[in-house]
């Protein structure tokens, strides 16, 4: 697609920085618990956050999309296959974020365990969108920032799943969600 | 002066169509060109300039019809350009068409990037380069010619020429091949490349050959080693050679030999290529989707498991708001007043409106 590689170099720069955002501000949001001087701020935190997992959920399928298109052979490799692999971990994790800050509104981060929980699917959001990086600057540079950590992977091997078996997973995975909500639903009445 | 506007809009259209004339600094990638042209226009004298290179080549004055030899060029005292790289081209004329030397009889067993092509490109950091061809001999007798040529950028090319050098043929005597010489078959080309970790063997395929050994060494190292060969059938051999990785090219020499007779050939070599990648295009896609399904199911989870009692419906505040709403009801209706005078109606005192009552509507008067 003629387009494809600018808008893909726009939208992943938006996804790169609305990620370091949503990631960010959540950690503060989780630190002003712990640290006086950014209670004040935590309100404004939350919402940055929210608003940048919010950008960050509709940037992402895009950027896949646009990736998609950008290359002849978008699947033909293990470094291309991760792409989609880490894509899918960081919108899952983005996306658990954003069910949790809708659930219980802002008043999350004053329940310690759910907080945590929330702080951290910000950060492994976050860190999925830096490894995404990471591989897009491998493909196109040849090289990434990332290389001078003596535990950085390279990722030009992936876990290649069985169509079947993918097809599977994702019979699993819609039903752990639809449990999820079921779960939900008689926790609330539980309640009431 | 209406056709005149539609003439001149159609050239300047044409004009702007056109894409600016430029070489290709990067190469174009081996493959099988005829001298001068090369994918670009090298062969205009005002576009290129003469190579100080020099260009030696280096090859038995006599072969054998049908059997391999080996064709070594060596360029030396060229200054290439930022990228190192150079053009070289074996050739079985100079006419600027049909120049393959296959036109002239020659069959190209391998190229020196262990393809088949007769224009190959080399990155050299060093002003000396020596590339090698083997081939098969044509089989027809008599002289053949031979030719080298190359092409490449300099450091300092203000003009962006490019530099062409060439050699006169090289002059081969094809004598009739020897009754019974053990050789390899016509058309049999090695193979290019290997997929890394790959150890399959390697089929070879000879004519008046009783007896075959294949000798192996890895780049840079003196000493060969023996392969183990295999007779499938008739003339058709089976070669184990240890498999590669990396980037490794393995490097290998037949010995084909008739009685007392051995003919020893030119050492070929067999690159290695990356493992062959199984992943599919709809494969990603569902992997991609049943992790983020799975994900958010566990962390959605996860989110009701740490739900302490009253958090999980924070945000449901259908009874408070239920309570407020009948809270101001009442206190509406109590503070309005009845009037004798005017019944079905009620006197809101905080309003200063009459009011519908809804007990006595003004129809049951």
């Amino acid at each position: 697609m003629m387009y494809a590689i600018p808008f893909h170099h726009m939208i992943v720069g938006l996804s790169a920085g609305a990620g370091t955002l949503m990631g960010i501000c959540a950690f503060l949001a989780w630190l002003s618990n712990r640290v006086s001087n950014l209670e004040s701020s935590k309100s404004t935190l939350d919402k940055a956050s929210y608003a940048a997992s919010i950008l960050t959920l509709v940037t992402l399928p895009l950027a896949m999309f646009s990736g998609y298109y950008s290359v002849s052979d978008p699947t033909g490799s293990a470094i291309f296959y991760n792409k989609f692999i880490f894509s899918g971990i960081a919108i899952g994790f983005t996306s658990s974020y954003i069910a949790g800050r809708i659930r219980y509104g802002a008043e999350i981060w004053d329940h310690p365990a759910l907080a945590n929980l929330q702080m951290l699917s910000a950060l492994f959001g976050l860190t999925s969108i830096m490894i995404l990086g990471s591989i897009g600057s491998k493909i196109t540079l040849g090289e990434s920032t990332l290389d001078i950590l003596p535990f950085w992977p390279e990722f030009m091997n992936s876990i290649v799943i069985n169509q079947w078996v993918s097809l599977f997973l994702v019979i699993i995975g819609v039903s752990s969600v639809i449990i999820s909500f079921k779960m939900m639903d008689s926790s609330n009445k539980s309640q009431i | 002066m209406k056709s005149r506007i539609i003439v001149l809009s159609i050239i300047l259209t044409l004009l702007l169509a056109t894409s600016s004339g430029v070489a290709n600094p990067g190469g174009k990638g081996d493959s099988n060109r005829d001298f001068t042209c090369g994918g670009s226009c090298h062969g205009d004298p005002s576009l290129s300039s003469p190579s100080p290179a020099e260009i030696q080549i280096d090859m038995k004055s006599t072969a054998f019809s049908g059997t391999a030899t080996e064709v070594s060029i060596s360029v030396s005292g060229m200054e290439l350009s930022n990228n190192n790289l150079i053009g070289i081209f074996i050739l079985g004329s100079k006419n600027g068409n049909n120049d393959h030397p296959e036109d002239y009889g020659w069959q190209i067993i391998q190229d020196p990037n262990g393809g088949t092509s007769n224009y190959v490109e080399i990155v050299s950091s060093e002003n000396t380069v020596t590339v090698s061809w083997v081939l098969l001999a044509p089989m027809e007798e008599g002289q053949k010619e031979i030719f080298a040529s190359i092409q490449h950028g300099s450091m300092y090319n203000h003009d962006n020429k490019a530099f062409i050098g060439e050699t006169d043929g090289f002059i081969v005597n094809i004598e009739p091949i020897p009754e019974n010489y053990p050789t390899l078959e016509e058309g049999w080309v090695s193979p290019d490349e290997r997929v890394s970790g790959d150890s399959s063997a390697i089929i070879i395929r000879t004519v008046n050959t009783d007896s075959l050994s294949v000798l192996w060494r890895l780049p840079g190292e003196s000493q060969s080693h023996e392969a183990s060969v295999e007779m499938l059938s008739d003339q058709e051999w089976e070669v184990s050679i240890p498999a590669t990785l990396g980037d490794t090219r393995i490097e290998y020499q037949i010995i084909a030999s008739m009685g007392e007779f051995s003919n020893q050939m030119p050492w070929l070599s067999i690159g290695t290529s990356d493992p062959y990648f199984d992943g599919t295009s709809l494969g990603a896609k569902l992997q991609s989707f049943s992790i983020i399904m799975i994900i958010f199911g566990f962390m959605l989870s996860l989110q009701t498991w740490f739900s302490p009692r009253g958090v999980s419906n924070l945000i449901d505040n259908t009874n408070e708001v239920e309570e407020t709403i009948s809270q101001q009801n009442n206190d509406y209706w109590s503070r309005l007043i009845k009037s004798d005078e005017n019944p079905g109606w009620l006197w809101d005192p905080v309003e200063k409106e009459w009011v519908d009552d809804p007990n006595l509507p003004r129809g049951e008067q």
